[in-house]
């Protein structure tokens, strides 16, 4: 019996959303993030309740350990790509669902759909907790710049698992992909900073800061937020397409 | 019906594949020999269309694998190992097998059933032993209870229980009328097994047949093996 396109694609949804949600290391690294999360929330918090008040104070706190987050959700695009090379999974993978093309994209698109409301809850926890804690001298805090700044870092998560899973395709192993990712979101990014100003803004990290800071609280050349999430996004699409071309051509 | 028509393979400047051509016919057990590197595996995957080939073609009744419809109820396929993540338990590594191909989960049950693994199904793959591994393998292979079954070493790291078992089951399937193509080096369980025979050596097909046509005036399938996949055959008897 012929299985129509999107019988096909509903089930290669449910088949990698099983996937993820039956592989013990995602939810613990999951879990790991929100805690993590938490205690350098709180950190923060205790330094800043000595400084600043009001919304922005609130929001660079609840959002200060960012930096160190996307380390949570960099790991979580490595482990959701790099599973399928455990134990050769990818010739099981492959023989099930032969579309490589299509199959790819649901399972990035799957993957997106998995880490919005994890951003989403583990970010918004950072600024909550930064919220109760500072709400004494948070006077006249502005919700609309709060909720966009947590959209923004929730789309900011998203996009950094997106394009470290379409980076973790290409290279296939998870040791590798993980050196490439750190080292440039934790040594090539900041020293270009210092060294390329000018261009460092373009840079897909950065582009990304752009999109939780508001903009009265960032730089003088610094981006809308609508620019970096165009930047961001850019950068991402373009690695997922060459993962996607990748996959499709070469032997599994 | 599994045709495989003028198969040539190029791996970076190496011939892996140099135009092979045999068939895999319904109703029958087609086992393929080669010493390792042959070209066995790399045939078997270009066929299941995990590899490319350079040039020719490898079709499940009539079709690229990539074009079939529900590849999971045509083909089932055990490839070297279990096939599955360390840290998934067998169960839901068959459950979300089961669910690619819209399969009811009660055929994972009777699956695991089938190939004695209910009691590990709730163990994570990477405590199985090898022959655990291969019989989640062959459960995987099994799910869509298809009619053609392409297996790669399919006893090996079984124990002498899981050999007759597998041995049993494969005649049982071939003699429904389904198509069995399975790579081994055990020479003595393949010769009970099988009803054709295809060597490949060094990427070319060396014997096409019957198991009697390749056993010709040897004395035994090991001897004709030997015979035609060794360059001096005197140093193996």
């Amino acid at each position: 019996m012929k299985v129509s396109f999107n019988r096909r694609l509903l089930r290669i949804f449910a088949a990698e959303l099983e996937k993820l949600a039956t592989l013990p290391t995602i939810r613990f690294n999951l879990m790991a993030a929100f805690m993590l999360n938490l205690v350098l929330a709180a950190a923060f918090t205790s330094a800043g309740l000595q400084g600043a008040a009001g919304t922005q104070a609130i929001l660079n706190t609840g959002l200060a350990s960012m930096e160190y987050l996307q380390t949570g959700f960099i790991v979580l695009g490595v482990l959701s790509a790099c599973s399928e090379y455990t134990g050769g999974q990818i010739r099981t993978t492959l023989t099930v669902m032969p579309w490589r093309g299509l199959l790819l994209s649901a399972k990035l698109l799957v993957l997106a759909l998995v880490t919005v409301p994890a951003a989403f809850i583990i970010a918004g926890s950072g600024i909550l907790y930064s919220f109760f804690m500072m709400k004494e001298t948070a006077a006249g805090i502005e919700i609309g710049t709060v909720i966009s700044s947590l959209t923004g870092a929730t789309g900011y998560l998203t996009l950094t698992t997106l394009l470290s899973a379409a980076i973790s395709i290409v290279l296939r192993r998870s040791t590798p992909a993980m050196v490439v990712l750190l080292s440039y979101y934790f040594i090539v990014s900041p020293l270009t900073m210092g060294i390329l100003p000018g261009i460092s803004h373009y840079f897909p990290d950065r582009a990304g800061y752009y999109m939780y800071t508001p903009f009265t609280f960032a730089e003088a050349d610094a981006l809308t937020a609508l620019q970096g999430t165009g930047l961001s996004l850019s950068w991402t699409l373009m690695f997922i397409s060459a993962a996607i071309g990748l996959y499709r051509r070469r032997d599994a | 019906m599994i045709t495989i028509n003028s198969l040539v393979k190029h791996r970076r400047k190496q011939e892996i594949l140099s135009g092979i051509s045999f068939k895999a016919r319904p109703g029958r057990v087609t086992g393929f020999l080669g010493p390792n590197g042959a070209g066995k595996s790399s045939t078997l995957r270009i066929l299941l269309g995990l590899d490319r080939a350079t040039s020719g073609s490898a079709l499940i009744n009539g079709k690229p694998f990539a074009e079939l419809d529900n590849p999971l109820t045509r083909v089932g396929a055990a490839l070297d190992g279990a096939g599955a993540h360390r840290m998934r338990t067998g169960r839901a590594h068959l459950c979300w097998i089961a669910r690619a191909a819209g399969l009811p989960r009660a055929r994972v049950e009777e699956v695991l059933e089938i190939t004695g693994l209910t009691n590990a199904a709730g163990k994570r793959v990477g405590s199985y032993s090898l022959g655990m591994g291969k019989r989640l393998g062959m459960a995987a292979a099994l799910l869509g209870d298809p009619e053609i079954l392409v297996l790669d070493e399919p006893v090996n790291g079984l124990d002498p229980e899981g050999i007759r078992w597998i041995r049993t089951f494969l005649r049982t399937r071939a003699e429904s009328g389904n198509t069995v193509l399975l790579s081994s080096h055990l020479m003595g369980e393949l010769a009970e097994t099988v009803d054709d025979v295809v060597i490949i050596k060094q990427g070319q097909i060396v014997a096409d047949g019957t198991l009697a046509e390749v056993i010709g005036k040897h004395p035994t399938l090991e001897e004709a093996y030997f015979a035609l996949t060794t360059e001096y055959p005197g140093e193996n008897v």
